[in-house]
């Protein structure tokens, strides 16, 4: 091939490709350390399952297979990962393998705390059963009450969703009335102003006294404070948008209505999406407390009820599922976030 | 032929109130002027001097405090799209594509018959058709003030305002986007308002200079250019145009 030819080939790569040139080139040294360090998680999922078969108990433990299953199942698919990502590797595309060795240190210290925790609780007793009981009994637990947790989680997502979605859509009426008209603001801000700062909690004990059902009632306080952070960010958006947008659109031929609806609110989304998230975390908090004072449903209630009867096992599996369901709900809210906000990503640096 | 359009400013006043003190400026003071399709008018003069508050109210962006502006006799009341603006930031919608930012105009005047054929010309016009799917924050100056000319074409208007549109760019954009809007104004023979800081750009491009003073903002001189197009920067006549308009902007500061 020729210098020129040679050449060529730098005009037509792909944005992996340059990455990929302007990388340092690693030595093979490097590249097995690599390899060791992607395969420790399975390696420390292997010693965690020692630990729990060999290591003798100190409490009987019904079902032993559920979490060694789980071990397993979670080992698998880290292997299943590795092999996967080997294979693309193989054909040029190295960026799943780096990936998965970035991550692999973490996962192997999740392994090793695993077997820590186990050998602290069922093992040898030091955390003090039943207060904190070992995972195994934790995942018996879920299992014996998966039908409540279950009706549980659906209430809980049902009241969140209720609340959070009416105070949401209600934030975004009164944030863009108040950003965009100075005589709704002269009149609804001092209200926000006023009410804002108070923990929406803190009506609890009035609205169970006048509602006419604890669930509305329970609504009304989750919506309130996503409300407040809905409409605070709408306002300050649509307060921002730079009077040059408004003058071109109207140059343009845009109407008033015309401004507000493709102007105003689509410069203050990302805004919007920002108390979005805020407002999701604060009607979270709201829940639980909903829950655990008056509603009787749900995965905050269960929790309490749980805790009543001494059921600690089935409190901690009541935890983790809300762990994993705030989580979703979270990660859901950030992928939509992502997505639209997607032309602020393509900015040229 | 296009239908002939007047434009006349009379006696028009513009004063702005100040934001600390209880004095107001003067920004526009007694402007009388008539324009016409077909003109392309270059308004230059010291920064402050007004330029850019004619064309906001021409536009509709803002109203005179006395005086009457009128296209064939009737008022200019509020901004429409048969007045374009292409303002020195090209104000770009950044949550709109390319594309649909330049068919905001047919959007809200609910065109919808001919908008793809339309749309495709203008785009192709700038130039920017490899680009219609970007967004504006991936546009280089250039390609971002392209797209927001074609914007502002995509109404057809008769009159096209232009605020210091190249000011913001290198010497070469800036050329040849002189020469495509000359082209433009060429075939559609609109009226073309400029604003500009750059003498040279003023006669390259203009049918007529206004040349304006500060303090209060007044024509100071209006100074038609007798050239063909295209026009040569070097020619002795360009030269000499631009050397008198020059002399009359250092006049105009000397003189406050």
């Amino acid at each position: 091939m020729t210098e020129t030819n040679r050449g060529e080939r730098f005009l037509t790569m792909t944005k992996s490709q340059l990455l990929e040139l302007e990388r340092e080139e690693k030595t093979s040294a490097q590249k097995r350390w690599d390899v060791a360090v992607s395969l420790l998680p399975v390696l420390c999922c292997a010693a965690a399952l020692l630990e729990y078969g060999c290591v003798p108990n100190k409490y009987p433990n019904a079902s032993p297979q559920r979490y060694a299953a789980l071990l397993i199942l979670a080992g698998g698919i880290w292997l299943l990962l590795w092999v996967w990502a080997i294979m693309r590797y193989r054909r040029g595309d190295k960026v799943r393998f780096r990936t998965l060795r970035h991550h692999a240190p973490f996962y192997a210290v999740l392994f090793l705390l695993l077997a820590a925790f186990d050998y602290l609780t069922l093992k040898t007793g030091r955390l003090l059963y039943p207060f904190i009981p070992w995972l195994n009994d934790i995942i018996n637990a879920a299992a014996a009450d998966w039908k409540s947790l279950l009706v549980s989680t659906l209430f809980s997502l049902r009241l969140l969703f209720l609340g959070y979605f009416s105070g949401a859509a209600s934030g975004l009426v009164t944030g863009i009335a108040c950003g965009y008209s100075s005589r709704v603001r002269y009149w609804v801000h001092p209200l926000i102003k006023v009410l804002g700062p108070i923990p929406p909690v803190t009506w609890v004990p009035l609205v169970m006294l006048l509602a006419a059902s604890l669930f509305g009632g329970s609504v009304f306080i989750i919506a309130l404070g996503t409300w407040f952070s809905v409409s605070v960010a709408a306002m300050t958006g649509i307060a921002s948008v730079d009077r040059a947008y408004y003058d071109a659109a109207r140059t343009l031929g845009a109407s008033e209505r015309q401004i507000v609806l493709h102007v105003a609110i689509p410069h203050a989304v990302p805004n919007i999406l920002q108390g979005m998230t805020q407002g999701m975390s604060s009607a979270c908090i709201s829940l639980m407390i909903a829950e655990m004072l008056g509603v009787e449903a749900g995965l905050g209630w269960y929790i309490t009820w749980a805790k009543s009867w001494a059921m600690y096992n089935r409190m901690f599996a009541a935890i983790i599922v809300i762990c994993m369901v705030f989580n979703a709900v979270t990660k859901g809210l950030d992928l939509i976030k992502k997505r639209v906000l997607r032309y602020q990503s393509e900015v040229v640096q | 032929m296009p239908k002939t359009l007047v434009l006349k400013l009379e006696g028009v006043f513009k004063s702005f109130a100040r934001v600390e003190t209880d004095d107001v400026t003067n920004a526009v003071a007694d402007v009388n002027l008539s324009m016409r399709n077909g003109e392309f008018i270059s308004l230059v003069g010291t920064s402050g001097c007004g330029k850019s508050t004619i064309l906001r109210m021409i536009a509709g962006l803002i109203s005179p405090t006395a005086g009457r502006l009128t296209i064939n006799g009737v008022p200019i009341e509020g901004p429409g799209p048969e007045r374009g603006f292409v303002f020195q930031k090209p104000a770009l919608f950044p949550w709109l594509t390319v594309e649909k930012n330049i068919s905001f105009g047919l959007r809200m005047s609910g065109h919808t018959a001919e908008n793809g054929e339309r749309l495709a010309r203008i785009i192709h016009l700038v130039g920017l058709e490899d680009f219609k799917n970007d967004y504006p924050g991936q546009l280089s100056g250039g390609m971002a003030q392209r797209a927001a000319l074609a914007r502002s074409l995509i109404n057809q208007p008769d009159i096209l305002l232009l605020d210091e549109p190249l000011g913001a760019l290198d010497a070469f954009t800036r050329m040849n986007i002189q020469d495509e809007l000359l082209s433009i104004w060429q075939k559609k023979k609109q009226l073309m308002i400029m604003v500009t800081h750059d003498v040279d750009e003023a006669v390259y491009m203009g049918t007529r200079v206004l040349v304006m003073e500060a303090h209060p903002g007044r024509i100071r001189t209006e100074l038609p250019i007798e050239m063909e197009y295209p026009r040569n920067r070097s020619s002795a006549l360009f030269v000499e145009y631009r050397n008198r308009i020059l002399e009359m902007l250092h006049y105009g500061t000397k003189e406050r």
